[in-house]
């Protein structure tokens, strides 16, 4: 029952994908539904399996580890499964309105979103390194195939870009395997922790993977490629992109360092990654404050908030465990709102240049809303998910003493108050001005409903936290314990 | 001694290729040493035993993407009027810590080879042990489908991700009128390509049913049918179009779906996912994954969506 409903969560949206490649008639929306809708559903199955028995594993063909490669479902995974589907189903919605399934555009596009869809599930389930490669590749592919979709010469300079990135992070991953493999024999993460001791070899191949992963994950100084790509791609892509695509290879690192490497003394190390996160916060807060696109401003407010994800290395507690798990979930909500919202503004005005946004508030007061609940949630405000995830943070340092981490946590939402009241300012603040022009163009109402869906999931993880936070803390990595 | 020497004369000359494609002046000539580069690896992969990726390399890495490289380099020479025949690649400012990066992968991977010491692996010993239980001579093959399936299955859509993600940059004008402007007709064309494509799709059958008990498979198979393609391409004999008839859809599918709907069955009998139910699955999924390569490669070289009759055809 449960390999059956995880064989589905995979196959069923890769399957639609060929068949909207197939039938690129008018059948399209309806195999995108059939694709899609099914998952939320089918979700319940492994949830039920994961509550019941913490951990699921299941041997894909048969054939256990060494010799074959494994699906591992626990809590962490299950969580990042929900986020994919819950996010990927919710942009669907207004994705359905920007690519018309019976239009060219829509053609091009949905047969790339399912599979980056299935893809991304893919990769949270794989236990196995290599497996774990060719998903990201996946991922990687389609993800640039999207932000390429409208054929926008600044959307394709930054695909080609992130393209090349994101390439050679790749074969740094590779190459690491490779070096894992030829000392463990293995290539099952959870077999590797007890294979290898640390030495001069291991240590280098996990640091080409974790480069190579920090590359994906655009966290400073290796964000170079993100926000023109998240600035540049169309909106659903944008949303994806920052809510799901860059937190997978975030959480490949997490598995690598928290299980791959459980056991190992990591303190230097993961002083460094807090570093890159603490750089990551402060750099990219501060390039949010000047720029004078919304979208770049939402994209460079990405960088900030991965910086969050790698205090857990420092950390590394249960509290900051969940922490860091929380922060995934409610940033996911709040940026996909956000640039969703951001994607309904630009497709109104024709523009999303800061100086031209006054008075948006009066025409588009759905999608602001959006926009200021994300805002809401991204720096932390009670009663928000955001603000949920910071308190943890917040509470973790305070029991390790570790002020400096402390600081920064509460500094960095200050930051976020300044980009984000900038951009809220400009745009509701002003003296009765009205814009002057007509709407370029109509945004149907259900592409604001789902920002504000999301934006209000995000704002409403803030209540619902405490099943959330039992199941994290039910699938600590080893070592940790609450 | 001989060998020694053949070794050394690889090594050193893929160093000199490697070398030489990356900072030739003219884009030309580095295209061209990328290739013999991708031969010469081609060399490796056979001196170190490894036959199957010796064929891959030859046929995707020097002989295919050589292709594109050519035919991209055509079309970039030929878009521009205003440009010389031949662009000079920008030189980059990220050139040195790159080739300072690389030579520092390399050294470690060559100290790991140097240190560590080789045990034989777990995961191959697994795979030889269990290879007499089924009636595959070919450890890679088995690999390939029965013990790893899903990465070969997700490889497989990596390939179509590939191709869909060519044609979303390619956009609304991409497709028609691809630029390979066939060279003029004369009889000596028509009389090689009647003796050297059936040929070609000879070895890639072969190539194909070997794969079972030897070196071979669908991605050396498909590789070889694509060659077949690109010479057809390139004489006129077909041409790009911007959308797919049904059966080049079905043949771009083939393998995915095949895999994947194969692979979903035994769940209904209560099996694994993915537990191929027989030998004759593991044939079919071949034979569609064949198709499925090829059709995609000769369309990215193509550099449209689907294909018709050329003006030779």
């Amino acid at each position: 029952m449960t390999a059956s409903a995880l064989a589905l969560i995979v196959f069923l949206p890769l399957l639609a994908a060929c068949a909207t490649v197939a039938f690129p008639g008018r059948w399209v929306g309806l195999i995108v539904r059939t694709g899609l809708l099914p998952l939320p559903l089918l979700m319940l199955v492994p949830t039920a399996a994961v509550l019941d028995q913490n951990v699921v594993h299941l041997a894909l063909a048969g054939h256990a580890s060494p010799l074959g490669i494994e699906w591992r479902l626990d809590s962490l995974s299950l969580l990042m499964l929900w986020l994919n589907v819950g996010i990927t189903v919710l942009i669907s919605l207004h994705a359905g309105f920007t690519f018309r399934p019976d239009s060219d555009r829509g053609r091009r596009f949905w047969p790339l979103w399912l599979i980056l869809f299935a893809s991304m599930n893919a990769l949270v389930l794989s236990a196995d390194l290599f497996n774990l490669y060719v998903t990201l590749e996946l991922v990687t592919l389609a993800a640039i195939g999207l932000i390429a979709v409208e054929s926008k010469p600044a959307a394709l300079r930054a695909g080609m870009r992130y393209l090349l990135l994101a390439l050679m992070a790749s074969l740094l991953y590779l190459l690491g395997v490779g070096l894992i493999y030829g000392q463990a024999g293995t290539l099952d993460l959870y077999l590797i922790a007890e294979q290898i001791e640390p030495g001069w070899l291991p240590v280098t191949a996990l640091t080409l993977m974790i480069v190579g992963l920090l590359i994906k994950s655009a966290v400073f100084p290796l964000h170079a490629w993100l926000p023109a790509a998240h600035g540049n791609a169309p909106g659903p892509v944008s949303a994806i992109l920052s809510a799901m695509v860059v937190k997978v290879s975030i959480y490949m690192i997490w598995r690598l360092w928290f299980w791959g490497a459980a056991g190992w003394d990591l303190t230097t190390a993961a002083n460094l990654m807090g570093l890159l996160g603490a750089a990551a916060i402060v750099y990219g807060s501060l390039a949010a404050l000047v720029q004078d696109r919304l979208k770049m401003i939402v994209a460079y407010s990405t960088v900030a908030q991965l910086g969050y994800l790698m205090l857990l290395f420092p950390l590394a507690s249960a509290l900051a465990f969940q922490a860091a798990s929380y922060h995934l979930l409610s940033h996911g909500l709040a940026k996909a709102a956000m640039f969703l919202a951001a994607a309904n503004i630009l497709n109104s005005v024709g523009t999303d240049r800061l100086q031209r946004l006054a008075g948006v508030d009066q025409r588009l007061p759905l999608d602001v809303f959006a926009l200021a609940l994300g805002g809401v949630s991204i720096l932390g405000l009670p009663p928000s998910g955001g603000f949920v995830a910071k308190w943890l943070f917040l509470e973790a340092a305070w029991q390790q003493q570790a002020w400096g981490w402390l600081i920064l946590v509460a500094g960095g939402g200050l930051l976020a108050a300044a980009y984000l009241f900038r951009v809220l300012g400009v745009i509701c603040l002003h003296p009765r001005k009205r814009l002057d022009k007509r709407p370029r163009r109509e945004n149907p109402d259900l592409a604001s409903v789902a920002a504000l869906i999301l934006a209000v999931g995000a704002i409403a993880a803030g209540f619902f936290s405490a099943p959330v936070l039992d199941l994290v803390s039910a699938g600590l990595p080893p070592g940790m314990t609450p | 001694m001989t060998l020694f020497l053949l070794d050394g004369l690889i090594v050193v000359g893929l160093v000199t290729l490697a070398y030489q494609a990356v900072s030739s002046r003219s884009l030309f000539r580095g295209i061209i040493h990328f290739v013999v580069f991708g031969l010469t690896m081609a060399l490796a992969w056979a001196r170190v035993g490894a036959p199957d990726l010796a064929m891959a390399e030859a046929a995707i890495g020097a002989g295919l993407t050589g292709a594109l490289m050519l035919v991209a380099y055509r079309r970039l020479v030929e878009g521009r009027s205003d440009s010389p025949a031949d662009p000079a690649p920008a030189q980059s400012r990220l050139a040195l810590p790159i080739a300072i990066g690389s030579g520092l992968l390399v050294g470690v991977i060559g100290l790991s080879a140097l240190f560590s010491e080789v045990e034989p692996a777990q995961a191959g010993q697994a795979v030889l042990s269990e290879l007499q239980q089924v009636d595959l001579g070919n450890p890679i093959t088995a690999v390939l489908l029965l013990y790893r399936g899903l990465d070969t299955l997700l490889e497989v859509a990596v390939l179509l991700t590939a191709f869909l993600a060519a044609r979303a940059v390619a956009g609304a004008d991409g497709g028609e009128g691809s630029a390979t402007t066939p060279a003029p007709e004369t009889p000596m064309v028509g009389a090689l390509l009647a003796v050297v494509i059936p040929l070609t799709v000879l070895v890639a059958i072969h190539l194909l049913r070997a794969g079972s008990y030897e070196p071979g498979g669908a991605f050396q198979g498909g590789a070889v049918l694509a060659g077949a393609g690109v010479l057809l391409i390139l004489s006129g004999r077909i041409a790009a179009t911007p959308v797919a008839g049904p059966l080049i859809r079905m043949g771009l599918l083939a393998g995915l779906v095949s895999f994947m709907l194969i692979g979903l069955v035994p769940l209904l009998k209560g099996s694994p996912l993915l537990a191929l139910p027989g030998l004759w699955a593991v044939y079919f999924i071949e034979t569609a994954m064949m198709l499925s390569i090829a059709i995609t490669l000769i369309l990215l070289f193509a550099g449209g969506g689907g294909l018709k009759r050329g003006r030779n055809g």
